[in-house]
């Protein structure tokens, strides 16, 4: 039954979201903005960094491409989980749903479930302008296996999302797990260019970081074709911290819920 | 007899949050308010109950408690025969909750979007959810309004779509945090009405309702309980509250002076010191209540 409940969740979210006419054109048309700027970073760098982007296939385009598409579900899982408790408990909806036998952690994880639709739209749509439009080359890409990198990637930051959502229960604001990851993932965790470009020490950083082997497995299959016994470094890695962060992220929200409920700020904002 | 709801010191206190000096100086000291305090009540099946008391005197907290929203400090309770903080799934599958907070819907989709929605959480789906919506805004008249948006609705349908969705799992136990806050003279007597004949007297349901209105009190409720400070000060029929009095012709004000030993209504005034202006003020932003029909009643 939790799949009707989910298209009950999408259902909804899809009409609040069309509801705001204006908002929703200007978030597609924006869209390409991003995207033409860092084809003209691109065409400006040419060839000067072809050595750290030998591996990914050479071309700084189709590698940024990838960082900004796919870095997007991370930010979707950071900010879609603790951002729905935060719109339900504004709007006064929380409490409503909260009373009914649906347990709060499926409405938590359903809320969230039309952002990361969203992000998938918008990393087709960057793909397909990417691809089509500005020349990235995709043509060996081995699509099955950046299916398996996209789900364990999903996995991961979903629970890193509601360890960040946890949080957002208990403090309401000021979420500490979201900042850490968002200010440390785009210069450690290789959306703009490759980690080899870091000092050794710095690189450090990097390899604990779960959006490192998201990105670098999403290149390397996308672009260079690899197999899934070849992407088995970074899959390896994404099974591990998915074995760590997924039962911490539901232990902690168990726990978020529990404290919320006992101090009575449940649906405080 | 079972019972619908049956508590046993019931207790909720709250942590207080510290200044900035406070929590210097008393880094561990603990600040706590008890919103209620050792509520024993057992309300039979059917009986629509009453609890009343002026605002701030832990009646949200109480009807909270009972829904699972807040967890108890001490002591227990039990709906339906389910414990309130081991079984509260089971608690929230045979409850209905009715808010008089039009916030507490999607203003953006319409009347029946929102209890489709809201019916999903109650795991009715599809053609189940459907029938259900259909039968309720049936029941609450806004069959023809079901398509509009809930923010075009007025207060008196805002609150018949609250009715609509807490009926939406045909619940056993009905709560209903001050129903008519926010509703005119005309538009709340005829919810009570509503309450009354169709929910309590038709289906059968048991009903807790809280009111800071001792006239709504006093025409609805089987028996009521008063409460202030977190405190059940006395539980019984109005007529059996007023009769216990010895002054000749006692009201309910009366029985609340009595037990409280503080004058009801004076206290409510305290806390809206300007019911008129903030009653036009209201209606000024939302535009002239449109009136409607439910179950034969006009509201």
């Amino acid at each position: 039954m939790i799949y009707k409940k989910a298209v009950s969740f999408i259902k909804r979210d899809l009409i609040l979201a069309t509801s705001y006419k204006f908002e929703f054109f200007l978030r597609l048309f924006f869209m390409f903005f991003s995207i033409l700027t860092f084809y003209f970073v691109a065409k400006l760098i040419g060839g000067a960094g072809a050595q750290y982007l030998e591996p990914y296939g050479g071309d700084y385009f189709s590698f940024v491409l990838i960082g900004i598409a796919f870095s997007g579900y991370q930010m979707t899982a950071l900010r879609g989980f603790s951002e729905s408790i935060r719109d339900e408990q504004m709007m006064g909806t929380l409490e409503a749903m909260l009373v009914t036998p649906t347990n709060t952690s499926t409405i938590i994880t359903l809320s969230a479930l039309w952002s990361f639709i969203f992000t998938s739209f918008r990393v087709l749509v960057y793909l397909l302008i990417g691809v089509f439009l500005l020349g990235a080359d995709m043509s060996d890409a081995n699509l099955f296996a950046a299916m398996v990198i996209l789900v364990l990637t999903i996995i991961c930051f979903s629970s890193i999302g509601i360890i960040s959502a946890s949080f957002i229960m208990i403090l309401k604001r000021g979420d500490p797990i979201n900042m850490l990851f968002m200010s440390t993932s785009e210069l450690f965790g290789g959306v703009f260019f490759p980690i080899a470009v870091l000092p050794g020490w710095l690189q450090n950083i990097s390899h604990i970081l779960p959006i490192t082997y998201s990105l670098s497995g999403m290149r390397h299959a996308l672009l260079q074709g690899y197999s899934l016994h070849a992407l088995a470094p970074d899959i390896i890695a994404l099974v591990a911290f998915s074995v760590v962060l997924v039962p911490l992220g539901l232990l902690a929200f168990k726990y978020a819920v529990k404290k919320a409920k006992v101090d009575g700020t449940l649906v405080q904002y | 007899m079972g019972y619908a709801i049956e508590t046993y010191d019931l207790t909720k206190k709250f942590a207080l949050q510290k200044g900035f000096t406070e929590f210097l100086m008393h880094p561990f000291g603990k600040n706590e308010i008890t919103a209620v305090k050792k509520v024993n009540i057992k309300i039979r099946k059917g009986e629509l109950f009453g609890v009343l008391g002026p605002n701030g005197a832990g009646k949200t907290t109480l009807i909270k408690l009972l829904c699972t929203l807040v967890l108890p400090t001490e002591g227990t309770a039990y709906v339906n025969g389910y414990n309130i903080a081991e079984d509260s799934g089971k608690v929230r599958e045979s409850i209905g909750f009715i808010t008089a907070d039009e916030r507490s819907f999607y203003w953006r989709l319409t009347g029946q979007q929102n209890l489709k929605f809201f019916a999903s959480l109650h795991n009715f789906y599809s053609f189940d959810a459907q029938k259900r919506v259909n039968e309720l805004l049936d029941i609450v008249g806004l069959k023809n309004r079901a398509d509009d948006r809930f923010l075009s609705y007025s207060a008196g349908m805002k609150q018949r779509m609250a009715i609509a969705r807490g009926l939406l799992n045909d619940p056993e136990v009905v709560f209903m945090d001050e129903p008519t806050k926010g509703l005119d003279p005309g538009a709340a007597q005829n919810l009570r009405g509503f309450i009354k004949e169709r929910i309590v007297k038709e289906q059968g349901k048991t009903v807790f309702l809280s009111t800071h209105h001792l006239g709504e009190a006093e025409q609805l409720c089987d028996r009521i309980a008063i409460i202030d400070e977190g405190e059940i000060r006395v539980i019984g029929s109005p007529e059996e509250l007023k009769s216990e009095l010895t002054k000749p012709n006692s009201t309910l004000d009366d029985v609340f002076l009595h037990y409280t030993g503080k004058e009801f209504k004076e206290e409510v005034a305290q806390k809206h010191p300007y019911p008129e202006r903030r009653r036009m003020m209201r209606e000024g932003r939302r535009g002239v209540m449109r009136g409607g029909r439910i179950g034969g009643i006009r509201f």
